[in-house]
């Protein structure tokens, strides 16, 4: 298992509440503005604990009404073409904004991409550390000069 | 003095100074030749239309700012927020079965977060979770309150505002409960914990972040 999670209980909250909006939303389709209560409330904790959402989850929240985007039911989702690129476009059906994004299979997003996994990512600290002590030993080098 | 400065040269001087003077049609062309080379981009029109003399007028004019064009924004401003009615669930809708999905999640939650509640597991450690998580979908009831007539309700928690839960009863009906001044209990799997409403006056997605202080007394 994974070791311990700092904010552990945050990131609970955040998951339940996520899964709150879509259980709320698959009762009552009609039931917007509570699924939108509390991605709105799930945006604003992850903002104060500055825990940073997956994409997946982000690409699944409207940006300015914080709706959440289900196709069919709250957005629609449709195939466009532009400079003859192929891209999907969200539109959001209560305040209509929409998202783009292109179609690009060979895109990586960041949490995809294998350095960004903690174990694989290079320890600064050590090499600060060194620093430190090569600059404090210069600092007691300086006054036997003198 | 300005007759002598306009004057034109008399041809003694002007051979004395070894200058030759033009005539007005020369000057003319030299003037607007020099104007083509010096206002490049200028049309010929333009030109003398500037060189016709205009009134001046010697006044402090303020300039006109252009309206700048409004930013693009994503997002929405509080007031457009509160026109909209982002967060106004309608009473009508709602109805207790379609919550009793949320309770049950919620039930999952709190076990999930308490490592899985078992009868030996201490009260005092499911408080200070709970006090950390949220309360949409939890049932709870009234106990105590200073207005009698909230005693004894009991509901799902839908939405948490700053002073308010708005509750659903069994008989589908949502009614608002303030927290000041009311004691909430909580049951989770047999354990139950009470709320001092007065002290959870707080947004919920505020309380997360919140440290909350051990002592201090509680009154209704
Ligand atoms: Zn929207």
């Amino acid at each position: 298992m994974t070791g311990h999670v700092k904010d552990k209980e945050a990131f609970q909250r955040l998951s339940f509440l996520y899964q709150a909006a879509h259980c709320v939303l698959a009762q009552n389709p009609e039931n917007v503005e509570l699924a939108r209560f509390y991605c709105h409330t799930q945006k604003t904790i992850s903002k104060r604990l500055v825990l940073r959402q997956d994409p997946s989850v982000k690409r699944t929240i409207c940006k300015r009404c914080y709706s959440l985007l289900l196709p069919g039911i709250t957005a629609t989702v449709r195939q466009r073409r532009h400079y003859g690129q192929r891209r999907t476009v969200v539109r959001c059906l209560s305040c209509g904004l929409t998202k783009r994004f292109l179609n690009n299979p060979n895109y990586k997003l960041w949490s995809e991409q294998p350095e960004a996994l903690l174990e694989n990512q290079p320890k600064p600290e050590q090499n600060t550390i060194v620093q430190q002590n090569q600059q404090k030993e210069k600092k007691k080098a300086k006054p036997d000069t003198k | 003095m300005e007759g002598v400065i306009y004057k034109t040269l008399s041809s003694a001087e002007a051979k004395e100074l070894n200058i030759q003077t033009q005539g007005p049609k020369e000057s003319e062309a030299f003037v607007s030749a020099f104007l083509k080379r010096c206002l490049p981009g200028l049309r010929e029109e333009v030109i003398q239309e500037r060189l016709n003399r205009k009134a001046v007028i010697l006044e402090h004019s303020v300039k006109q700012k252009k309206k700048q064009k409004r930013k693009r924004r994503k997002g929405l401003s509080a007031k457009e927020k509160r026109q909209l009615r982002l967060f106004e669930i309608k009473a009508e809708q709602q109805r207790y079965n379609l919550f009793l999905p949320l309770h049950n999640l919620w039930k999952q939650y709190i076990r999930d977060l308490c490592n899985g509640l078992r009868a030996d597991t201490q009260p005092q450690m499911i408080q200070t979770k709970l006090l950390k998580a949220d309360l949409h979908g939890s049932l709870v009831t009234v106990k105590k309150s200073k207005c009698p007539s909230y005693v004894g309700l009991s509901g799902i928690i839908v939405q948490e505002t700053k002073h308010i839960f708005k509750i659903i009863t069994k008989d589908d009906k949502l009614k608002a409960v303030p927290k000041c001044n009311t004691v909430f209990s909580v049951e989770v799997d047999d354990f139950i914990s009470y709320i001092y409403g007065s002290r959870f006056q707080l947004r919920s997605s505020e309380r997360s972040a919140k440290k909350f202080k051990m002592k201090g007394s509680i009154d209704l």
